[in-house]
């Protein structure tokens, strides 16, 4: 039988579904029990997908061609 | 002596173009540039938490595997050669000017096990309803930022760029299991971070359940 510390151990190759079959199957059945593990998976996964939908980070203006202008000179 | 490229190079694979790199079509290497701009630069200020120091350090790390083209093997793929690179780069950088912060990248122990989750309360459905986009990007920099120099690194690559937990590895030079010891804590932390923002009120749930009542009545 699976427990807290297994799911917990196995949280992120469980959500990139990196897991065999039968872990994955064990995993579920805790799930369906035991709260706590369902919110910690439920939560990260979420995190996971906020993180995932955000634009988090621009280039700065103009750093594109600052650096093709500067990469140009070494292949003049 | 330079070789003609055939085709559309634009669409051409990264070992192609770098073979045309190789022979001499130098300025082929803005495709790859392109290609890879915008995902070093966010690892890189990921890690330096400085626009001006991760445009000079995006600017160098382009120039040196531009340099290096002739060494790279193609035994990793070239992003992974590049981010390896620019990661070095990065934490130079955090050496010369701010060894305090270096240091604590070798200081962090791969204690995931000793990790006991707490706010273990349910979020709400949508919780990127409650948040604006522009005030959700804010939250997830400040989240991303408040993790410890070797958590960020692994969760930039993992979870912001989506390489794969192989390359990772690869460009930190760390073995996979370490990689993945390190992006479970790091994705355990950024949970943590983000729940007190996300999680649902109670006075919400009761609101939730009024509002459920009324419409049977």
């Amino acid at each position: 039988m699976i427990r807290c510390e297994d799911v917990l151990r196995e949280l992120s190759n469980y959500i990139d579904v990196e897991v065999t079959e039968d872990l994955r199957r064990q995993i579920e059945e805790h799930l369906h029990a035991c709260h706590n593990c369902a919110v910690l998976v439920s939560t990260t996964r979420k995190t996971l997908s906020l993180v995932c939908s955000s634009r988090i980070l621009e280039l700065p203006s103009g750093a594109s061609q600052r650096l093709l202008d500067r990469l140009a000179m070494h292949w003049r | 002596m330079k070789s003609e490229p055939t085709g559309d190079v634009a669409q051409a694979n990264d070992a192609e173009l770098i073979r045309l790199v190789c022979l001499g079509n130098r300025e082929l290497f803005a495709h790859l540039v392109r290609r890879y701009e915008r995902s070093v630069y966010h690892i890189v200020q990921g890690i330096l938490d400085n626009p001006a120091d991760s445009e000079e350090v995006l600017q160098e790390s382009f120039l040196k595997a531009l340099q290096h083209i002739g060494d790279f093997r193609g035994e990793s793929q070239f992003r992974t050669w590049l981010t390896r690179i620019a990661i070095n780069e990065a934490r130079m950088r955090l050496r010369k000017y701010r060894p305090k912060l270096y240091d604590s990248i070798d200081e962090e122990p791969d204690d995931t096990m000793d990790f006991r989750p707490r706010e273990l309360r349910d979020w709400r459905p949508n919780p990127e309803e409650r948040l604006r986009e522009a005030e959700l990007a804010r939250l997830l920099e400040k989240a991303i930022r408040a993790l410890p120099p070797l958590y960020r690194e692994v969760f930039l690559l993992r979870d912001v760029e989506h390489i794969s937990s192989e390359e990772t590895a690869q460009a930190l030079g760390i073995s996979l299991p370490a990689a993945k010891a390190r992006l479970l804590r790091a994705r355990l932390m950024m949970r943590e971070y983000l729940a007190p923002h996300l999680q649902q009120r109670w006075h919400h749930r009761l609101l939730d359940r009024v509002t459920q009542r009324r419409r049977y009545l």
